[in-house]
């Protein structure tokens, strides 16, 4: 009894609370009244013209007092709202509620709804139909009662999730099977889950105009640099768009240099790779409806890195990775390398190397620009063929068409022996890029440099290069060179960039993340 | 110009920066522009006495900058020698810098020309160099020591490995007797070897962007050493193979002995394109850098922004690297510089340090 | 970060421009397949081909000398894809062009003339000139196009052959490239005392500019096939050569300058007169100069470390060291023999140093050569030399003992 005398004299306060807020923000049209009649209007007029939008109209227990709950369906989740929201409020209600009958006359106190009746664990209170709508239509259950000023939310959102999958983008042999999922919920449970993390922050943001999303940025309290996450929220903030369907929107917006052909946030499937990042002081951007999230800042030594390098010993470690650098010079030079000899040097290959292009080449009608040209596009459209197909026939398609494509091109003497090789090792080297987006950059990378290779030969290959490296070490991400810690000259750090030292070695974390917390605990 | 706190740039930095601008055309000439001077197989000791004197030289640089540590040489001089003779000298330096770079320049095309590219124009070859390095210089400071930090281990590595690859057809009788005839002809050959260490003047301007101006006496020396060693190894090498009488009649005797032995079954068989490549990206980090004084002199006299100098200089770096006629005319042209770099870096500094000095303490009670 | 966007797009885009505008100028792009590579080249005394002959009676030619006789050997792309893609070759897998003229470099366009392929250097193996050509020019001059132009490698090397030079640029085989033959059997060094160290155009450069006296390895050629023979003597004042040392002189150049990297002694045994064969794993010569007031003199010490790799005498036991130290003993007669036999014909017949021995007096005594070293091949003829060779037998293969 006392128990229930204390709640009254709290409803009181509330409602005095309510009743405040509602003469201040009486003119503001849009929100909710003490008028059952009108806010039904109101939400009827928002949202009831969509066919799934269902409202359930009841009295609330045998009080007569009026009361509605709007919900979409698909969206919510109607099991627990019919197994625990309806027969709570229509049936326990009234058992209860009887007994204190002369209370009820000033109307019925939400505070009780929420502290007595409901057996919910989200419920939230909202006084705007904005906000309201946008609640209803992402799947919460909405109920108004009559008397209340206001609308209570009940979480009731269901999503429909599909099953952990290992990510498809980046397989690994070792290594956890666990790929982030399109359920934001999910994602950041990955994150907590595996393992207590201390201090691990996730603030929510919402970004879109109109289909309003939750991005989470998770970073860990103690070791990241408080002006990088200042920088990235303020980035975040500053996105103005209708909607931001995936997170690769939001890699555009937040970039910092939109005109290169380099990504400066990383995207990936793997929670343990982002799990490795925050570890390290970098932060972690999750957006809801994507199985991709960015990490920021990046740099160009992450691109060519994969989680399996920590995962083996250190020695094949440093091996693949070595290997990874190898490759990517390889599918970024060989094809102008190739260009520039051919036009332009034939005195520097080895004579009986010479001899053997000469004679491979003889019946060749094209340059060696036009055949690169040729042989590296149609391996291009080859590829983006055998994506775009349906899974049982990709591969094979693959293989057939450059099977085809390659022979038969020799055979009609268009592309020399020779050509076929580099690019069949320029393809496989840009497919060794654990980095689907870096890849790409590199395969882009290669038109131009072949251009310069067709024009100043050698000179030209260099001169890109630099040109490249020149745009490379004024590149930054998030404030970090693009290029740390290979330049400036990080010598403790270089341990971690092209080979992979012993674990037991590596017990700071990158200084140029400037963390708070320089060593790795442990 | 008005330096941001994050435009400063690390001890190592400042060390990759002097030893990038000193390797440049030297690499390829030095063995025989000093074998011509000296004439017996101990070039090699004019080159080291050569860098000894660099480094000289360069502390005293130091020294007479590190006395106005937030200021670079343009602007400190006019305190030390009034504005009107102030501007002039630094008028003086930024054509110095311009004429460097406008060489360098002119060297790189006349190399390609002859060795990969034959009926190229020289415009085009020019045109696209001076490019990129503007692309680059346009970033600052910071941006070009960076890159110098990438182009350094390249280097390194590409040029030992050729370099030692000729060990083929070296002989150690090319390199005797040691001083078989005195030091007499050692030391004809020291001007030329010094010159060949131009470079640490770049420390004139370079101080007020370090992080730890303090440091800048290590960082020369180790700016100086590292070129010193390259330069030793280079001039061994030539000599060891091609003997002091071949290195004579070469024009470009470096490239020559690479150029002298093929090995085969190693991919590449021969191994000059990597010596090109070396090379090239020493000739740009010189240019780059004498670009950037240039403009950077430019700018603080006019005290204007950078950038419109950077993109001005652009026509008439053109115009200096066109002017010579010929090689010979070329050559020439780089003696010009050396002996402008003998007076305005090795004489001036000096001069003006002893001048800073009995006006010391002024500075000191005014700062 | 906007201001710079601005700046970096009006560059990039005119670079790109200018990357689309210059790829129609491709100005030094020749691509491969439209060049012949040329490998080897024989300069012979003036002799026009049956061809050139021919073509002038119908009114070719222009105004020259017929001085020289160039004769280039190159590979065609139509060679080339033959003998690459088939699985045997079936004929011919050079071509060898001659020209006649007096200037080289107007003989190399003349080809340009005569096939569509131009003639490229870059490749080249061998430079060939016959004897009777380096006896009548200087060979700075044979050479000088060599040195000058940026194809020719310095490492291309120089023979010189006593017969036609274009000769040795022939062959019956199917298939091999004779300018290969040539440059492969330069490789063999290690196999025999008779192959000089390869000489280069960057050396034989060098040694004109330096002026001292230096040997070039002479070829000869029957038949299609060749053989390295001797050497050919080239005086280090004239830069013309003036004489021959054969196979065995060869070999005792090779012993005094203790370059050879390999190759036999066959001696005859003192007692029995049987065949002994030493050979050669290491060798080492010291040449020491001896200064006194005026008179120069030099000990040659030699030293090899050897097996014995063929015995015919029937007594010898391998297994004692008798036997071994006077098989020693007859092979080190052999090399005297060899050292004093071209020792004779250096400082008699021909009256230069082709050993080195300058070379030596220049690195010891730096001050006495800066005297002597204008007439040092006169003073050399006249300086007396003694020699020391000392070979041990350190090994006798996997067959030892006594035959009896």
């Amino acid at each position: 009894m006392k128990e229930w005398i204390s709640k009254i004299g709290k409803k009181g306060k509330v409602t005095n609370n309510d009743k405040l807020e509602a003469t201040t923000s009486q003119d503001t049209t849009g929100q909710f009244t003490d008028n059952f009649i009108l806010n039904l209007e109101m939400v009827k007029q928002e949202i009831g013209h969509n066919w799934d939008v269902h409202f359930r109209e009841f009295n609330l227990g045998r009080t007569g007092i009026r009361s509605i709950i709007i919900f979409v369906d698909g969206l919510s989740d109607k099991d627990l709202i019919d197994k625990h929201i309806m027969p709570s409020l229509m049936v326990d209600f009234s058992a209860e509620y009887k007994q204190d009958l002369p209370y009820l006359k000033g109307g019925i106190s939400k505070e009780f709804i929420k502290n007595e009746v409901l057996s919910i664990s989200e419920v939230e209170e909202v006084r705007s139909i904005k906000e309201f709508t946008s609640k209803v239509l992402t799947g919460s259950t909405a109920l108004i009662m009559d008397g209340s000023l206001n609308a209570l939310i009940l979480g009731t959102t269901k999503l429909k999730t599909r099953t952990i999958e290992e990510p498809v983008s980046e397989a690994l042999v070792r290594g956890p099977r666990v790929g982030f999922t399109e359920s934001l919920s999910d994602n950041t449970s990955f994150l907590r889950g595996s393992g207590e993390i201390e201090n691990l922050s996730l603030v929510k943001f919402q970004v879109g105009k109109r289909s309003k999303k939750d991005l989470v940025v998770a970073y860990i309290k103690d070791i990241v640099d408080p002006e990088l996450v200042q920088e990235v929220e303020n980035r975040i903030k500053k996105i103005d768009m209708d909607s931001v369907p995936e997170s690769g929107y939001v890699e555009q917006l937040i970039e910092d240099n939109y005109l290169s052909p380099f990504p400066q946030v990383q995207n990936t499937e793997r929670p343990d790779r982002v799990i490795a990042a925050l570890m390290e002081g970098r932060v972690a951007i999750l957006l809801d409806g994507t199985p991709f999230a960015l990490i920021a800042p990046v740099t160009l030594s992450m691109m060519l890195q994969s989680p399996e390098d920590y995962y083996e010993r250190w020695i094949p470690g440093t091996f693949i990775r070595m290997l990874r650098y190898l490759a990517a010079i390889l599918a970024l030079f060989t094809p102008s390398l190739y260009i520039a000899f051919i036009s332009f040097h034939s005195g520097m290959i080895p004579t009986k190397l010479a001899i053997s292009i000469i004679g491979t080449r003889s019946g060749v009608p094209f340059p060696a620009l036009i055949e690169a040209l040729f042989m590296e596009i149609s391996i291009e459209i080859l590829r983006e063929a055998g994506l775009r197909l349906p899974k049982p026939i990709g591969p094979a398609m693959g293989i057939v068409g450059g099977l085809i494509i390659g022979e038969a091109a020799v055979q009609a003497g268009i592309v020399s022996p020779v050509l076929v090789i580099v690019v069949a090792l320029t393809a496989i080297s840009s497919f060794s890029i654990p980095q689907y987006s870096a890849g790409f950059t590199i395969r882009i990378l290669r038109f131009p440099a072949m251009l310069c290779a067709a024009t100043f030969g050698l000179y030209g290959v260099i001169l890109f290069f630099l040109f490249m490296a020149s745009h490379l070490v004024k590149l930054k991400s998030f404030g970090v060179p693009f290029l740390s810690p290979a330049v400036p000259y990080r010598l403790s750090e270089w341990k971690d960039l092209m080979v992979r030292m012993p674990l037991m070695m590596m017990k700071r974390r990158p200084k140029m993340m400037h963390t708070k917390n320089p060593i790795r605990k442990g | 110009m008005i330096l941001s706190p994050k435009d400063k740039i690390t001890t190592p930095q400042a060390a990759v920066i002097v030893i990038n601008f000193i390797l440049g055309t030297g690499l390829l000439t030095l063995p025989r522009s000093s074998t011509e001077k000296v004439h017996t197989p101990d070039v090699w000791i004019s080159v080291i006495l050569g860098g000894a004197i660099a480094i000289i030289a360069g502390v005293i640089m130091v020294k007479l900058s590190q006395q106005f540590p937030e200021k670079t040489f343009y602007q400190y001089i006019n305190d030390i020698v009034g504005k009107w003779v102030g501007r002039l000298l630094s008028l003086v330096v930024i054509c110095y810098f311009l004429t460097t770079s406008g060489f360098q320049l002119r060297a790189m095309a006349e190399v390609i020309k002859y060795l990969l590219l034959e009926g190229t124009p020289t415009w085009a070859i020019i045109m696209i160099f001076m490019w990129v390095s503007l692309y680059l210089i346009i970033g600052g400071i910071n941006p070009i020591a960076r890159l110098f930090e990438i182009i350094l281990p390249l280097t390194v590595i590409l040029f030992l490995v050729v370099t030692f690859m000729s060990i083929k057809i070296f002989e150690i009788d090319n390199l005797r007797p040691v001083l078989g005839e005195g030091i007499i002809p050692v030391l004809k050959g020291v001007k030329t070897t010094a010159l060949a260490f131009s470079g640490p003047e770049i420390m004139l301007l370079l101080l007020p962007f370090m992080n730890q101006p303090k440091k800048a006496v290590k960082a020369l020396i180790v700016g100086v050493s590292i070129p010193l060693i390259f330069y030793v190894i280079t001039v061994v090498m030539v000599i060891g193979a091609l003997s002091v009488d071949g290195v004579v009649m070469r024009t470009w005797p470096t490239l020559d002995l690479i150029r002298s032995f093929e090995i085969s079954g190693l991919i590449f068989e021969r191994f000059e394109s990597l010596l090109l490549v070396v090379w090239i990206m020493q000739i740009f980090a010189t240019f780059t850098i004498t670009y950037y004084a240039a403009a950077l002199g430019l700018a603080q006299l006019s005290k204007k922004s950078i950038h419109p100098f950077m993109f001005g200089l652009l026509p008439i770096l053109y115009i200096i690297a066109m002017i010579p006629r010929n090689i010979n005319d070329l050559f020439k042209q780089g003696d010009f510089v050396g002996n402008m770099a003998l007076f305005l870096f090795g004489l001036l500094p000096l001069l003006l340090l002893i001048i800073s000095r009995i006006k010391g303490g002024k500075y000191e009670t005014n700062t | 970060m906007k201001q710079t966007h601005s700046k970096i797009r009006p560059l990039f885009i005119s670079l790109s421009v200018f990357l689309f505008l210059s790829l129609t100028g491709c100005w030094s792009s020749h691509e491969i397949e439209e060049q012949s590579l040329g490998i080897g080249l024989a300069f012979d005394k003036g002799k026009q081909s049956s061809i050139e002959k021919k073509l002038n009676e119908q009114g070719g030619g222009y105004s020259k000398r017929n001085l020289i006789t160039a004769t280039y050997q190159f590979i065609t792309p139509l060679v080339a894809s033959s003998t690459t893609k088939q699985a045997g070759p079936q004929q011919k897998s050079y071509v060898n062009v001659s020209e006649s003229g007096d200037s080289f470099h107007q003989m190399v366009r003349e080809i340009s003339l005569r096939s569509e392929q131009p003639v490229t250097a870059h490749h080249m193996k061998v430079v060939v000139i016959s004897e009777s050509l380096a006896k009548s020019y200087k060979l700075e001059q044979l050479l000088d196009q060599n040195f000058r132009e940026s194809e020719v490698r310095p490492s291309c090397l120089v023979l010189i052959s006593k017969g036609r030079a274009s000769k040795t640029l022939e062959t019956k085989k199917a298939g091999e490239i004779p300018a290969f033959r040539l440059a492969g059997i330069v490789e063999n060094a290690y196999r025999s005392t008779r192959i000089l160290p390869p000489m280069s155009h960057i050396k034989v450069e060098s040694k004109i500019k330096s002026g001292s006296s230096f040997l070039l390895q002479n070829v000869l050629s029957a038949n299609g096939q060749v053989k390295f023979a001797g050497a050919a003597v080239i005086d280090g004042k004239t830069h013309k050569m003036t004489g021959f040392l054969n196979e065995e002189e060869l070999e005792g150049v090779t012993w005094i300058t203790g370059k050879g990297k390999g190759g036999v002694v066959k001696s005859f045994y003192k007692e029995t007169g049987q065949l002994i064969v030493y050979e050669i794993e290491t060798m080492k010569s010291r040449i020491i100069p001896r200064v006194k007031g005026n008179n120069i003199s030099f000990d040659v010490n030699i030293e090899s470390v050897g097996r014995l790799s063929e015995n015919w005498v029937l007594s010898g036991n391998t297994f004692k060291n008798e036997f071994l130290k006077k098989a020693e003993k007859s092979s080190e007669k052999e090399v005297k023999r060899l050292v004093r036999n071209v020792l004779e014909k250096m400082q008699k017949e021909y009256k230069v140093d082709v050993a080195g021995f300058g070379n030596r007096l220049r690195i010891e005594n730096p001050k006495v050569w800066k005297k002597v070293k204008k007439d040092w091949d006169q003073t050399f003829s006249e300086t007396p030399i003694n020699y020391n060779v000392k070979l041990t037998i350190n090994d006798y293969g996997t067959s030892g003992g006594s035959k009896k």
